[in-house]
């Protein structure tokens, strides 16, 4: 579904400051448009939820943020500058965990921390101040001297996290960040963004394809298809235009992103299995 | 156990690793299908015996010495079966990743160890027979014209029984190093570096020696005087059944054939219970000791690095000695120090000056020419740090120079030690080692930052393959180029020196700038945009 916008810009609704501003961006690989002219914008102490179909243009949209790949057309800023005049100090106020976070398989949990500390030159005091507290926090203490090619999916998943947080950013990007966690720990890292978001004017775009927890922790929502913005502003607006109300936001997506009926789909599938 | 499964398991096996080492294979292609090998198999085993036939139609009657030397032979074609299966099995098993060799894929499987054993047996035997098959097919025109037809058959049968032999126990020693990887996992993997570098240098060893023709004939006269102590190892019952039977033994023959296949079967119910018992990695410990985090590396900071620079460095260096796929790398010094030790006196001051500059030069280009492709995946976790391309090029040319350097200096003290030399020379040798490794790590590097894989594979090659030819035969001719003058140099009365050492400096400083330039630039290039 391609038509017209219910909403495309890249002002949010709230009065503060930009943290992130993605203008017109787009991306093609080979004959793939994987992004075409994408807007929106990220606040600071927002937490924006980046949704969309498999194959929209989600990651290239976070990969581009992130400055690991280059727009064809397009601008980014970050804070106000723009991420390819600049790359290393945009980088600086940017966490990143991706979809598959790679880790470094043979150091151990504490060592990759060190490490990312390194990267980003906080000294000692700063890592025993920020450092044990994550790891309790994720019930990640006690493991962390052991090599990360021993560690589960989810326990990855939350080294990730820390490394991402652990320079205090001023805007996340994570890549589906609650991806293997149990429900504790989702439910620590969903506390934890909100809270970075409000009292800390964190900004975080935030992709996921559990449609409840982005209805759940986002103040507003960019729904990616095809990779255009098909829609960008809060639940209930989305809702109001689509005119879905009281409707989860999962109608509200299916409606946008045209999937159509899916009994269907549900019925073939039943025959089949 | 259910033969059907275990046939399509070892399809999967060897069409896994029949692809591996192709990013862009077509699935359709016979290539990457498990059919390619049994035409490998069927082509070199015409083409071995056209050739082995034409050669005994045209000798006539003088070819009956060849032909009986040639029939001879026959005994030690099981040997070579399992020989080529152990050696190849393990080099492969020690260099693959920890990812690849722990069998997740099939895990979950309702499969049983014993058909999974089976199953990997098969596929390894398969992916190896052509060796076998190659000296069959030489070997049997020769048998026929000797009319030892029927021993020929009983050799090809009992190949066929060594190379299962030699699967069975390329199952074993995973399991092994499996159980080893489980106790060492939460100890930083320490134990089973040592026990991986210990077995990667016993079968490089054992590579050199089955192909050295002066052992081989030591082998083959011990085995006339020791008759009797091959007869009660296993492992030469393949062997002796074939030499008996070319007496005319039947009797003998089929009971060390039968106790060979027994013996296999020993090893292939061995193998399954260590299967069985250690077939996936155990979890990691816990430990509950407070850490200090802090930025470390002093050393490396007092070198001048920033500390994000030693940060990468430092994690570079502990790659190098922990991920078990780089321990080939790293073992290749340590041979050819040893090779240097045992064989040096004997090709003379420059020809050991040349060997010590070559090796230095070399291990330098392997590890800066897979210094990148190392990353893999993990290439999107340095863009996403603040970081310039410039910091990463110096992380990664310190951490390849860290370990060439020491290697070279080694080598050359090595050398000059060994030969007796004066401290002018012996400075002279050392700096010769200490300016190859330098310009062929810079020279690796440019090839790196353009031409780096980084596809997760089972083998990962870190380079594409056509990269590392251009960077292995570039890099060849450079180093003579600089080593020569410089062995001559060395070697030369004091009032001689001069030339060849100009020369050597001029090589070395005008490809060194060259490299350092194009390998800068290639970094830059590089982390413009993710390369996958």
């Amino acid at each position: 579904m391609t038509g017209t916008p219910l909403v495309s810009g890249p002002v949010p609704a709230t009065s503060a400051p930009l943290v992130l501003e993605v203008d017109t961006v787009s991306k093609s690989y080979g004959s793939v448009r994987a992004l075409v002219d994408a807007r929106f914008a990220v606040a600071r102490g927002q937490i924006v939820g980046l949704l969309g179909p498999n194959g929209a243009g989600k990651s290239t949209c976070m990969k581009a943020v992130m400055g690991l790949i280059r727009p064809d057309a397009g601008q980014i800023r970050v804070l106000g500058r723009d991420l390819q005049d600049d790359p290393v100090a945009a980088k600086r106020s940017l966490g990143y965990v991706p979809e598959s976070p790679s880790l470094y398989e043979f150091l151990t949990g504490a060592e990759y921390l060190d490490f990312v500390a390194d990267m980003y030159g906080l000294d000692a005091a700063a890592r025993q101040e920020r450092i044990p507290p994550f790891l309790e926090g994720l019930e990640l203490a006690g493991h962390e001297n052991a090599l990360i090619s021993g560690y589960s999916q989810g326990m990855r998943q939350k080294v990730a996290l820390i490394a991402a947080l652990l320079h205090r950013p001023r805007l996340l990007v994570l890549d589906e960040p609650l991806n293997g966690l149990d429900p504790r720990s989702a439910r620590v890292v969903k506390d934890l963004l909100r809270s970075l978001a409000t009292r800390d004017g964190v900004g975080v775009l935030f992709s996921t394809h559990v449609l409840e927890i982005a209805q759940a922790i986002c103040d507003r929502v960019v729904i990616l298809s095809h990779g255009r913005v098909l829609a960008s502003d809060t639940v209930d607006a989305l809702r109001a235009r689509a005119g879905l109300s009281g409707s989860a936001l999962e109608d509200v997506f299916l409606s946008l992103t045209g999937t159509g009926d899916l009994g269907e789909v549900v019925e073939a599938l039943s025959r089949a299995g | 156990m259910d033969l059907h499964r275990v046939r399509r398991i070892a399809d999967v096996l060897v069409v896994s690793q029949l692809r591996s080492g192709r990013s862009s294979s077509n699935p359709r292609s016979v290539l990457g299908r498990s059919l390619f090998l049994a035409i490998v198999d069927v082509i070199v085993f015409l083409v071995a015996f056209a050739g082995a036939d034409f050669v005994v139609r045209a000798g006539g009657s003088a070819i009956g010495p060849v032909a009986s030397l040639v029939v001879s032979f026959l005994p030690f074609v099981p040997l070579v079966g399992v020989g080529a299966v152990l050696v190849a099995g393990v080099m492969f098993e020690l260099t693959t990743t920890q990812k690849f060799s722990m069998s997740d894929a099939v895990n979950w499987l309702p499969i049983s160890p014993a058909e999974y054993v089976a199953a990997s047996s098969t596929a390894i035997a398969y992916a190896y027979s052509p060796a076998v098959v190659l000296l069959l097919g030489l070997t049997l025109p020769f048998a026929i014209g000797s009319g030892a037809f029927l021993v020929w058959g009983l050799a090809a049968f009992l190949a066929g029984v060594s190379l299962y032999e030699g699967g069975f126990l390329v199952e074993m020693v995973r399991a092994a190093t499996q159980r080893a990887t489980s106790v060492s996992v939460g100890r930083r993997g320490h134990a089973t570096l040592v026990l991986r570098a210990v077995l990667l240098i016993v079968v490089i060893l054992a590579l050199q020696l089955a192909f050295n023709p002066i052992f081989l004939l030591d082998v083959l006269q011990g085995f006339s005087a020791l008759g009797l102590v091959t007869a009660v190892v296993p492992f030469f019952w393949g062997t002796e059944a074939v030499l008996v039977g070319r007496t005319g033994n039947v009797l003998a023959a089929v009971g060390f054939a039968a106790g060979l296949s027994l013996f296999s079967a020993l090893l292939f119910g061995l193998a399954v219970r260590l299967r069985g018992r250690y077939w996936v990695v155990s979890a990691s410990e816990i430990r509950l000791e407070p850490i200090e985090y802090a930025a470390g590396h002093p050393a490396l900071r007092a070198l001048g690095l920033s500390t994000a620079e030693a940060a990468l460095v430092s994690k570079d260096l502990r790659g190098l000695v922990r991920r078990r796929e780089l321990l080939p790398l790293l073992v290749v010094p340590v041979i050819l120090i040893v090779l240097v030790l045992v064989e040096g006196r004997s090709i003379g001051l420059v020809g050991a000056i040349v060997w010590a500059g070559w090796v230095a030069g070399f291990f330098a280009l392997l590890l800066a020419a897979t210094a990148v492709g190392q990353e893999r995946r993990a290439l999107q976790t340095l863009f996403a740090f603040p970081l310039t391309p410039r910091t990463i090029f110096r992380a990664k040319a310190i951490a390849v120079l860290v370990p060439s350097l020491v290697s070279a200096l080694v080598l050359g003290v090595t050398v000059g030690v060994l030969f007796g030399l004066a401290p002018a020379p012996l400075a002279g040798l050392v700096g010769l080692t200490l300016v190859a490794a330098a310009v062929l790590t810079l020279w690796g590097l440019v090839f790196a930052a353009r031409f780096s894989d980084f596809q997760e594979r089972p083998r990962p090659q870190y380079l594409r393959p056509s990269a590392m030819l251009a960077a292995m035969g570039s890099g060849m001719v450079l180093l003579f180029a600089i080593i020569v003058p410089g062995a001559i140099a060395v070697e030369a009365p004091f009032f001689a020196v001069a030339g060849p050492a100009l020369v050597t400096a001029l090589v070395a400083a005008i490809a060194g700038a060259l490299a350092l330039h194009f390998a800068r630039t290639g970094f830059d290039r590089l982390f413009r945009e993710l390369p996958f």
